[in-house]
């Protein structure tokens, strides 16, 4: 049946999976209903309403073309800063997820063993009473903290960290150590903010991307920026092992050894400040801890990177000098997935003090305003209760300068695993697929079966679904609200532009059903999701009704013209080029050279990043997207090729410490002779994803964990890997 | 009722069962492209959206010519000894031109909506004319060929009337097939980006006008020989000299065109240096044209069966590889794709030629195709039921 | 065949130094047109990864029909599914066609494409999105292009644009806007820092095929005509001539001839 849906028109497909349903269950049109009163459809249902992109967690505006109560298109809302009137590939694609013929639109609940993929179909009341009933019997056995709680960023986010606060555990796993502690931890330490706003604007001249892939790793307003200044005339410096589409668009790229970014960026702070190239006022007013920044990189000369980093020590001081020259007009960008090595948090904190060193501040960086605005109001709540037990990922006490918000989730995995300091009896999972995007799957497997309950909220059954007991079926975002985005001076509105299919509801009603099931209904005091959100807009003045049509609102401009900000909320209040905070729990307190290790004769090292045309773990069962990506092949370097005998197409067997795949090559020019490149995201376990399942091999499932011990970050090129043609 | 059919079936030569046998097959295969489209039938694709099928048509069409060669003979320009060569060859004609509708038809990818083809004409496409021209010409074909099935029924009342018109259709027809073979040709003439140089000519429907002729005149040849040996009738040995005698004018003219042409456009050089495209044109000129050429001009050949058939075949030969490197041999190829057919497009080819010598014995065995035509002998088992015509031997 | 053909109103300009092979125009163009999942109307040419490592380079831009300002395709068209408009869209009336793909095989810059795997298949081929355009949205594709590769508007201004983009960045594009001239002119416009070739984009004349196309089947009707009068002719005074002779014999009362065939019987 489906496989015949999917060699139909999608989009006629989508009219026979969900008419069906609908008419099946007599769902009164309240979207339709509402769109037509605020004057977006007309009276035959067909018109255009704004809303937000959830194909990833940049969260571009959108504007849907709905037609007789289906989306039919997705376009980029040019009101919104994320997006200026684009999409990328997966945001274009993103009505395909929600017609995807694989949806889950109703609960399900395990009936065969774990991982067998057999479900029953239950009411709403059936799987949220089971589920807290668990969650309850786990918590008044074992303690809340025996329950963990995971998800990844998303903008419902809030009211699950309200669940799990209110339920009283502190293990919470979220994806940040998987993808960007090194650089938040690194901005914390130097800058005092997760992540300063860059700035493409006219005046920019130079811009020096370690690792940072925009345009495959897509952020729409980014990528597009990026590109102009391109366009412009920028020089971009780009480092990377391997020849990706930014490597193919920067003015020079340097086929860097992974792990030496660090000794790349040590040895530009050296010619810089040897060459007195820094912006001295700059340094003296706003930094402290210069002196023995300059102590430390005096010996990081560009002779002593160009061996380690493989680039020639000529190159590095020009680049340094260059730098310096179009500065304050210069930008390093930090990247942003920066879990390479255990030394990336060093590496970060070079790229930062690189930042400041020149004085780009408020010309090219700036301090951002962030997701959260004090404008918005929050319903009514009690205090959370206290928590007195350790969270089970070493946070702080084994990880004292990572931030509770982002902890250390791999670490979390293994003290499931190993039981230390206790152990943790059931999980929680919205919106993540920690079964994939954890190193070694087979050991984050070994955690699920130790757990009693393992409850999933997903819209797809993905492959942490696929192993759970219970999976609660949310709306897709184009079926939903959401709590308000800030972004900038707007405040943007998540709202549905079609009927939920099935039965699948809003996160916000699940939680709050949970909560009240779990005895906490006073932490979720409100109606229903517009009821939230007009809670949250009532400081505003402006009703939900008000704000439909635009699909944002203006937020009030501060008193006075907002006056560049030169204060920094670091200890010191200036820009901590020596931090103290690191000094004292014993890590480097300026940033040092810590050698990363190196695969020995014979491997490689396994690199990961991003496709244009997926997303994580979560869109390879996009029929659409599937229509228009590569094949995800392993890449090897063409005169390794050449010397091991193996062609492009040939299979392979790749084999690391704790893992073994099967893939195809691809054999090229575009990538170091020591390096090999997985597509991650494929090798799904779940044959609940018809599309995905059986495509391409699961790089996590190769990878060793290694953790970074300042910032917590895991360490994924740190993997090395043996290959063999099979 | 049914007796008498069995009976008749059980008259008819036993090859006759294993052709139709093999028809159906073909056809079925072809029922089942028609239901389930061309991707799953074909090897066609976006590089080579056409494939062995219109390669057969053009090389069909082409060999069909001498109907119309012969007609314009007769009729137009009253060499009447050529008269007898004229029923079999317009029932070769009609068959062959059937064939191309059949599989034209297969090939369609809406052959549901045909019938456009007269509703939306678009007069400036080489396609609509040469598919106009065809649809027409198989009726004045059909016209033609209507006093052999009339002769012998209750119609025959008609035939005079019919005969009467036959010189204004003939002529009709000769300007149609005068004007498809080269419209055939005229198909290309917008493919200069595809079509490889040493093929490609904006003279292309002279070319293809002027082989068919060669084409058509070598298939009566070939067929008065075949059918002496199958049928023991034939034509007589003079007519065949006498079309022989046509043959290395008509093929030294397309030579001369040939070469000129590529002098003019400058592409000499390309006769060597294009791989095994100037290998295959060398082949197609050598087989259909140098050699014939040299070959009918002794009369020797000319007046004997087997020598003239054999260089009727080298002509055929040729005149097909033309036609099948202009279709699929000399495109080139896009993104290094090629076409090679699927067997479900062989099959469905395979099944309409053996439809068609399955209804040519057919015809030939009940209708008095080959009245005019000379009995030499008494074919074994295989002799065409009725056999009025005098038996005047040589 | 005095065809006059107006400029395009609008047009597209693709800059191949933009272009990032991220697809989202595919995608669009796929959802805007609900494009069969096995066809697509644009595609993206490459030219692969070349040079020497660590020197290597990469080009790929995004390709779609031209709106030829001659079409070989319109002139081709067996039924006329094909047309250009007053504005310079290259629209097919699915409803028309009749799929003998003569389309496909006329277009010199192998655009048409075609629904292999359905029962009743239809051609697949950009039409500028016209009915966004109606709407007065930009086409799908370029709408959505993160990088800008695609830009769209008036044909004049697109084609200043290509010009402009080319003097101001000496060096950075080759001095060719592959369109401007290629089969007559076309409405897609593009500019490139690589050879158009190594893109795989092919080379195409300055006139359109159509044009050829149109010499010889326009002049079809002609030759027909002269050939009924002709081969008339011809039957009359051969038949007048045989008639004459016939009668001259039969005045001439002459001696029976022995036989009228010279022919020798070899057999
Ligand atoms: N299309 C798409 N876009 C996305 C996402 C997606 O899934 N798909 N995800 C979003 C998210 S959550 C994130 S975090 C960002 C991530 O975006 P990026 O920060 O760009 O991260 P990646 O694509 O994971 O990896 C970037 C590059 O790092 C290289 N690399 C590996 N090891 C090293 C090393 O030691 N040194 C250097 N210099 N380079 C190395 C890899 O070859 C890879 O090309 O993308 C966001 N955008
Ligand atoms: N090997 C390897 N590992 C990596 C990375 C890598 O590049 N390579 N990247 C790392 C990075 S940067 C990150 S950010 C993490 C990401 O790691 P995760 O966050 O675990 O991975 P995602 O695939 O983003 O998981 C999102 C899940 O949400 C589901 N989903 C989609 N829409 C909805 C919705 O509307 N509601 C709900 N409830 N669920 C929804 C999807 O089906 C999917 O299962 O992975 C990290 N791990
Ligand atoms: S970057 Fe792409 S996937 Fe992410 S929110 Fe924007 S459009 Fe959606
Ligand atoms: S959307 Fe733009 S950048 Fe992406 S492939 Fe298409 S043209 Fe290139
Ligand atoms: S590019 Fe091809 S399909 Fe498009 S208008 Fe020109 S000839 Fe027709
Ligand atoms: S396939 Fe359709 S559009 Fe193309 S030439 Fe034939 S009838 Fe015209
Ligand atoms: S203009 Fe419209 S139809 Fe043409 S390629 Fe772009 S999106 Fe597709
Ligand atoms: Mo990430």
């Amino acid at each position: 049946m489906i496989e015949a849906l999917s060699r139909r028109n999608f989009l006629k497909m989508g009219a026979v999976t969900t008419g069906a349903l609908v008419v099946g269950e007599f769902v009164p049109p309240v979207v339709a209903q509402i769109a037509t009163e605020a004057g977006m459809l007309n009276a035959s249902g067909d018109g255009y309403i704004p809303t937000m992109c959830e194909m990833c967690v940049w969260r571009c505006g959108l504007i849907a073309k709905v037609k007789d109560g289906r989306v039919v298109k997705l376009d980029g809302n040019p009101d919104h800063p994320h997006s200026k009137g684009h999409l990328c590939v997966r945001g274009q694609s993103g009505l395909m997820n929600t017609y995807d013929p694989d949806r889950v639109l109703k609960p399900l609940i395990r009936v065969g063993k774990r991982g067998e993929g057999k479900f029953r179909e239950a009411s709403w009341d059936e799987a949220l009473d089971l589920t807290a009933s668990h969650m309850q019997r786990i918590k008044d056995t074992y303690g809340p903290e025996a329950m963990v709680f995971s998800s990844t960023h998303n903008l419902s986010q809030v009211q699950f960290e309200n669940l799990l606060y209110a339920f009283g555990s502190p293990n919470y796993g979220t994806q940040r150590s998987l993808c960007f502690n090194a650089m938040i931890v690194a901005n914390q330490m130097t800058y005092g903010m997760e992540e300063p706003e860059r700035i493409y604007d006219d005046q920019l001249q130079y811009v020096i991307l370690t690792g940072r892939n925009l345009f495959e790793a897509i952020s729409t307003s980014e990528t597009g920026e990026l590109s102009e200044a391109i366009s412009r005339g920028v020089k971009v410096v780009y480092l990377d092992p391997r020849f990706t589409k930014t490597a193919a668009k920067a003015s020079e790229w340097l086929p860097i050894k992974p792990g030496t970014d660090l000794a790349f960026h040590l040895a530009l702070l050296n010619v810089i400040i040897k060459e007195k190239l820094y912006n001295e006022s700059f340094v003296e007013a706003y930094t402290i801890g210069f002196d023995d920044l300059a102590q430390e990189v005096q010996d990081f000369t560009p002779e002593w990177a160009a061996p380690l980093t493989e680039i020639p020590a000529e190159t590095i001081r020009r680049i340094a000098q260059e730098f310096a020259a179009a500065a304050p007009y210069a930008l390093a960008h930090n990247g942003w997935r920066t879990s390479n090595f255990i030394n990336s948090f060093q590496t970060q904190r070079a790229i930062t003090i690189l930042n400041a060193l020149v004085g780009n501040w408020n010309v090219t960086m700036k301090a951002s305003a962030g997701e959260s605005s004090g404008a918005l109001g929050t319903p009514p709540q009690p205090p959370y209760p206290r928590s007195s037990a350790m969270r089970l990922d070493g946070v702080p006490y084994k990880y004292p300068v990572v931030p509770l918000k982002l902890g250390v989730f791999q670490e979390l995995r293994d003290n499931i695993v190993s039981g230390e300091p206790y152990q943790a009896h059931g999980w929680f999972i919205s919106r993540q697929n920690p079964i994939m995007s954890l190193p070694d799957r087979t050991k984050t497997l070994k955690a699920f079966e130790k757990m009693d309950f393992i409850a999933t909220v997903d819209i797809f059954l993905n492959d942490t679904a696929w192993f759970s007991d219970i999976v609660l079926p949310e709306a897709s975002y184009l079926e939903r609200y959401d709590p308000l985005l800030p972004v900038g001076s707007r405040v943007f509105l998540r709202q549905p532009v079609i009927e939920p299919q099935g039965e699948a509801k809003s996160a916000l009603w699940i939680y709050k059903q949970l909560g009240e099931r779990l005895g906490l209904g006073d932490f979720f005091q409100y109606t229903d999701e517009e009821d939230y959100i007009r809670q949250q807009l009532a400081p505003l003045g402006v009703t939900l009704d008000e704000i439909r049509m635009n699909g944002y609102v203006e937020l009030p401009a501060s008193e006075e013209e907002e006056e560049p900000s030169f204060t920094w909320n670091t200890p010191s209040g200036k820009i901590e080029l020596f931090s103290d905070t690191l000094d004292r729990v014993g890590f480097p307190g300026v940033p040092t050279w810590q050698a990363p290790p190196q695969p020995p004769q014979g491997q490689f090292y396994l690199l990961t990043g991003k496709v244009a045309q997926a997303t994580q773990f979560a869109t390879q069962n996009n029929q659409l997207l599937k229509k228009y990506a590569d094949e995800p092949r392993l890449w090897l370097n063409n005169s390794v090729a050449e010397d091991r005998g193996m062609e492009d197409g040939d299979w392979v067997e790749v084999t690391s410490q704790v893992g073994k795949v099967h893939i195809r090559l691809k054999v090229t020019q575009g990538i170091r002779p020591d390096c090999v490149y997985l597509t991650p995201g494929y090798g799904h376990l779940s044959k609940g994803l018809t599309a995905a399942y059986g495509v391409g091999a699961s790089d996590s499932a190769l990878h060793v964990t290694y953790t970074d011990p300042a910032s917590g970050s895991q360490a994924l090129t740190q993997t090395f890997v043996t290959i063999r043609k099979v | 009722m049914l007796r008498k059919l069995f009976h008749e079936l059980s008259t008819l030569p036993k090859y006759i069962y294993v052709f139709a046998a093999i028809t159906a097959f073909g056809l079925s295969i072809g029922i089942y492209r028609m239901y389930a489209g061309l991707g799953v039938t074909t090897n066609l694709s976006k590089a080579f959206p056409w494939g062995i099928w219109i390669s057969f048509d053009l090389a069909t069409v082409a060999l069909s010519g001498g109907a119309f060669t012969l007609a314009a003979l007769v009729y137009v320009l009253h060499f009447e000894s050529l008269h007898s060569a004229v029923r079999p060859t317009v029932l070769a004609g009609l068959l062959g031109y059937s064939s191309v509708l059949v599989i034209l038809l297969f090939d369609l990818g809406r052959w549901d909506r045909f019938y456009n083809v007269f509703l939306h004409p678009n007069f400036s496409s080489a396609l609509l004319e040469v598919s106009w021209c065809i649809a027409a010409y198989s009726s004045i074909l059909f016209y033609e060929l209507s006093p052999v099935l009339l002769e012998k029924s209750r119609w025959r009342r008609f035939l005079p009337t019919i005969k009467k018109y036959t010189i204004p259709i003939v002529i009709a027809g000769v300007t149609l097939s005068t004007m498809h073979q080269s419209s055939l040709g005229t198909m290309f003439v917008i493919m200069s980006p595809r079509l490889h140089p040493l093929w490609y000519s904006m003279i292309l429907p002279i070319f293809f006008l002027v082989s068919s002729l060669a084409a058509g005149i070598s298939l009566v040849i070939a067929g008065a020989t075949v059918s002496y040996w199958l049928f023991g009738r034939s034509l007589k040995i003079r007519i065949l000299a006498k079309l022989g005698w046509f043959l290395p004018w008509i093929l030294s003219f397309y030579v001369v065109l040939k070469f000129g042409e590529l002098l003019i456009a400058g592409e000499l050089d390309m006769l060597f240096s294009s791989g095994h495209y100037s290998v295959l044109f060398w082949a197609e000129l050598i087989i259909g044209f140098f050699i014939p050429i040299a070959w009918f001009s002794f009369k020797r050949v000319r007046n004997s069966r087997i020598l003239s058939m054999f260089g009727a075949f080298m002509i055929m030969g040729g005149v097909v590889l033309n036609r099948f490197d202009v279709t699929w041999f000399g495109m080139n190829p896009v993104d290094g794709e090629t076409y090679s057919p699927h067997w479900m497009e062989v099959a469905i080819l395979v099944g309409v030629v053996a439809g068609l010598i399955t209804i040519y014995s057919l015809v030939a065995h009940y209708f008095p195709v080959y009245e005019e035509t000379e009995l030499y002998r008494e074919p074994a088992n295989t002799a065409p039921r009725l056999q009025e015509a005098p038996a005047s031997g040589d | 065949m005095s065809h006059t053909f107006n400029t395009p109103r609008y047009g597209f300009l693709i800059d191949a130094s933009k272009c990032i092979d991220c697809r989202t125009c595919m995608v669009s163009c796929s959802v805007e047109n609900n494009v069969s999942m096995e066809t697509t109307r644009i595609w993206i040419k490459e030219t692969g990864v070349t040079g020497t490592f660590p020197d290597l380079s990469r080009y790929t831009v995004p390709y779609h029909c031209m709106h030829c300002v001659d079409p070989s395709c319109v002139s081709a068209c067996t039924v006329g599914a094909l047309q250009r408009t007053e504005d310079g869209i290259v629209k097919y009336d699915n409803d028309i066609c009749i799929g003998c793909r003569y389309c496909m095989y006329a277009c010199p810059f192998e655009v048409p494409n075609y629904e292999w795997d359905q029962q009743l298949p239809l051609v697949v081929k950009c039409d500028m999105c016209f009915s966004r355009l109606e709407e007065g949205q930009q086409p799908a594709c370029a709408q959505t292009c993160p990088t800008g590769a695609i830009q769209f508007g008036k044909y004049e201004d697109m084609l200043a644009l290509a010009h402009r983009m080319i003097e101001e960045n000496p060096g950075k594009y080759v001095d060719h806007i592959y369109g401007e001239e290629e089969n007559g002119g076309t409405a897609t416009l593009y500019i490139s820092p690589v050879p158009f070739e190594e893109l795989g984009f092919p080379i195409a004349g300055t006139t359109s095929p159509a044009y050829s196309n149109r010499l010889v089947t326009e002049g079809t009707p002609l030759v027909a005509g002269a050939m009924l009068v002709g081969l008339s002719g011809a039957y009359l005074t051969i038949k007048n001539e045989k008639e004459e002779a016939e009668e001259e014999r039969r005045l001439a009362e002459q001696t029976p001839v022995a036989a009228g065939e010279e022919d020798s019987h070899a057999s």
